[in-house]
């Protein structure tokens, strides 16, 4: 079996006497995609910033690939990609020399940014200052960035906050390619529909503990109900039923509905992840 | 073992492939600043015409007007003999010298002047008092009112053939040190100091901008997920402000003949002032909560640290409070070197002095900017 890139056991963390991520565990395979989802003040970053040696944890252990945290510091920071939600470039310089510089800091000779820019779709636009670019452009500069130093394990937050659909779907696409090629991604979003399409699981953290843990699949079969929606044409107007999949009766109401001249459209339904939070958490995400 | 919410430093030596990067890095950021680049040229180019503009010589002579109307012949044998450093005008009559000292309301060319009575030398010969009208323009120091009244009682016993009851050595004076009599040194060298000062403080804000900037766009956050320590940021900060601070101040001094005496000691004396700067640096930096709070921090130290440049300027303005003042040693080294040619043994204790200041700046803005990286 694959040592995990990510493992995290215990791993407790206290602001002062507010308890901010409480004995949390968990686990990243190599070419995993970890969905990491909660509302704001839930405990998500700092656990990223106990896994990216920003900060030091109260009690509990946290390895990446391999190496501890806490002792191996230096070396953990020279093999993770970290790309944060706040813009934070620098703006009175080129994107070039943005993911040159880092990559200086990095010890890479003979950097060429110019791969990177086109992967993020911004060839072409490497020579203009970055207080130039619009919130979107920057975002991807921040996502390109976190691969300078071709990463074995990636940290996004909300890397397609901002950006328009092409844009986004270029970047899921980059941070897909990532896991194909066997980088461990924790990702952090307000944006369910992303989680679900890029996870291979979820973590969904809630006043600083993981509440629940498992692939969107297997999370929607646990915690949401299946149904098919019918729509019927009556007269001028539409009349819809919900039929529930977890009933006894829903084949016969089904083959009712097919039999029935006036059924319009068909559509089979499941809980979002959205709901199945609400539903374990009782809050929402945006909360 | 750092303690929970602390970012780890384990290491005490800082890489210096790091610490090049981000040095380079912060060249291109200040030189790219605009307001900065105009700042530091403006500056520059003024300070040094202000400099050159500056009179390189001091008049050493006290115009003095003077009205009497029977003391001709004594008047010129006593003037001839013992007035150095006074030039008498003299004036027909008593209207003539007010209307020349500014006395009717007009702006006079003079601001001393003396009128004789007509009856002077009869009174004076005879033994009895008389009385000598003294005129000084407000702005007169006192201790040149004081020196012109004593000149007159001095004419007054010469007039009535007494002497001085004073026994004087040979040479009238001892004097103390290099004599620079003819030689006192002029507004332009005591303009020195001052320019050095400025300069290194305009860096000093410069600096400031640097890591409020990287503080408050957060850039600093990314850089602490890379391989970069706290040390290494902190080593290229304060490398960088010294660097600036330095190449600067000595670019200028060379460009106003700072360097003309005492070049080692004054070299020394602008690396630690560099030093010293840049740990205000840091602390505005750190401290201001965006770019005006840092400026204003910026300020509130430069104000207090001009006061012994301002002293050297005008030395009647030097307490003793001054001496405590951290930029006083830099001062003095500069001012005594350049302008007296000090030697190392007359600046040990300015060095001293600044070298201490220098250390416990330096140190409380790595400490304040430590703090501040650990509690991103």
């Amino acid at each position: 079996m694959t040592d995990p890139a990510i493992r995290v056991d215990g791993l407790s963390f206290s602001y002062g006497d507010l308890l901010a991520v409480d004995n949390v565990s968990f686990e990243v395979a190599p070419g995993e995609i970890l969905g990491f989802l909660g509302p704001n003040g839930a405990g998500k970053s700092t656990t990223i910033k106990v896994l990216t040696g920003q900060l030091t944890q109260t009690s509990g252990e946290a390895t990446v690939l391999g190496m501890e945290v806490v002792s191996q510091r230096d070396e953990v920071q020279g093999r993770i990609g970290v790309s944060f939600e706040e813009k934070n470039l620098y703006e009175n310089m080129s994107a070039k020399e943005n993911l040159s510089f880092f990559a200086s800091l990095f010890g890479i000779k003979g950097f060429d940014p110019n791969p990177l820019l086109k992967a993020v779709g911004l060839d072409g636009r490497g020579d203009e200052r970055v207080s130039g670019f619009s919130k979107g452009m920057q975002q991807r500069l921040m996502v390109a960035r976190s691969l300078v130093n071709d990463p074995e394990v990636l940290f996004l937050d909300e890397p397609t906050d901002g950006l328009d659909p092409v844009s986004s779907n270029a970047i899921r696409a980059l941070i897909t390619e990532q896991a194909e090629r066997g980088v461990a991604v924790i990702l952090t979003t307000h944006d369910m529909l992303e989680a679900d399409k890029l996870s291979d699981r979820v973590a969904f953290i809630n006043e600083g503990a993981i509440v629940a843990l498992d692939t969107p699949e297997a999370l929607k079969m646990k915690y949401g109900s299946r149904t098919v929606r019918l729509r019927f044409t009556e007269g001028d107007g539409v009349r819809e039923e919900v039929v529930s999949l977890e009933e006894g009766n829903a084949g016969d109401a089904l083959k009712a509905a097919v039999s029935n001249g006036d059924l319009a459209t068909i559509h089979t339904e499941e809980a979002t992840l959205e709901q199945i939070f609400i539903e374990i958490t009782g809050r929402g995400l945006e909360s | 073992m750092t303690t929970p919410g602390e970012r780890s430093t384990l290491s005490f030596l800082p890489r210096w492939s790091i610490v090049w990067a981000m040095m380079r890095k912060d060249l291109a950021a200040y030189t790219r600043d605009r307001f900065y680049v105009l700042v530091t040229i403006l500056a520059l180019v003024v300070y040094v015409v202000l400099y050159w503009v500056l009179p390189s010589t001091v008049n050493e002579s006290i115009e003095v007007g003077v009205h009497h109307s029977d003391l001709d012949s004594a008047f010129e044998q006593v003037t001839s003999s013992g007035t150095e450093g006074i030039e008498f005008t003299e004036f027909a009559s008593e209207e003539e010298l007010l209307s020349a000292i500014g006395a009717n309301g007009e702006d006079g060319s003079l601001a001393i002047a003396i009128s004789f009575p007509p009856d002077f030398v009869t009174q004076i010969a005879g033994g009895k008092d008389t009385t000598v009208k003294l005129y000084v323009d407000q702005d007169v120091p006192d201790e040149v009112r004081r020196a012109i009244s004593g000149f007159v009682r001095e004419f007054s016993l010469a007039i009535a053939g007494d002497t001085l009851p004073v026994t004087l050595p040979s040479e009238e004076k001892i004097i103390l040190g290099v004599d620079r009599a003819g030689e006192q040194v002029s507004l332009r060298e005591k303009l020195r100091p001052m320019i050095a000062f400025l300069v290194l403080m305009m860096e000093t804000l410069a600096l400031g901008s640097l890591v409020a900037v990287e503080l408050h766009s957060r850039t600093l956050g990314a850089l602490l997920v890379t391989p970069l320590r706290v040390l290494d940021f902190l080593t290229a900060k304060a490398l960088f402000g010294t660097l600036l601070a330095l190449s600067q101040a000595v670019f200028i001094l060379l460009l106003v003949n700072g360097f003309a005496s005492g070049a080692a000691p004054i070299f020394v004396a602008l690396v630690l002032g560099a030093l010293l700067v840049t740990g205000f640096g840091l602390i505005s930096g750190s401290t201001g909560r965006d770019f005006l709070g840092m400026m204003l921090f910026g300020l509130l130290f430069m104000i207090p640290l001009a006061v012994p440049a301002v002293a050297v300027l005008f030395p009647g303005s030097t307490s003793l409070w001054v001496k405590i003042i951290p930029s006083y040693g830099l001062v003095e080294i500069i001012f005594r070197a350049s302008s007296y040619q000090a030697g190392w043994r007359e600046l040990m204790p300015f060095m001293a002095m600044l070298l201490g200041w220098c250390l416990a700046i330096f140190g409380v803005g790595l400490y304040i900017l430590t703090r501040r990286v650990r509690t991103l």
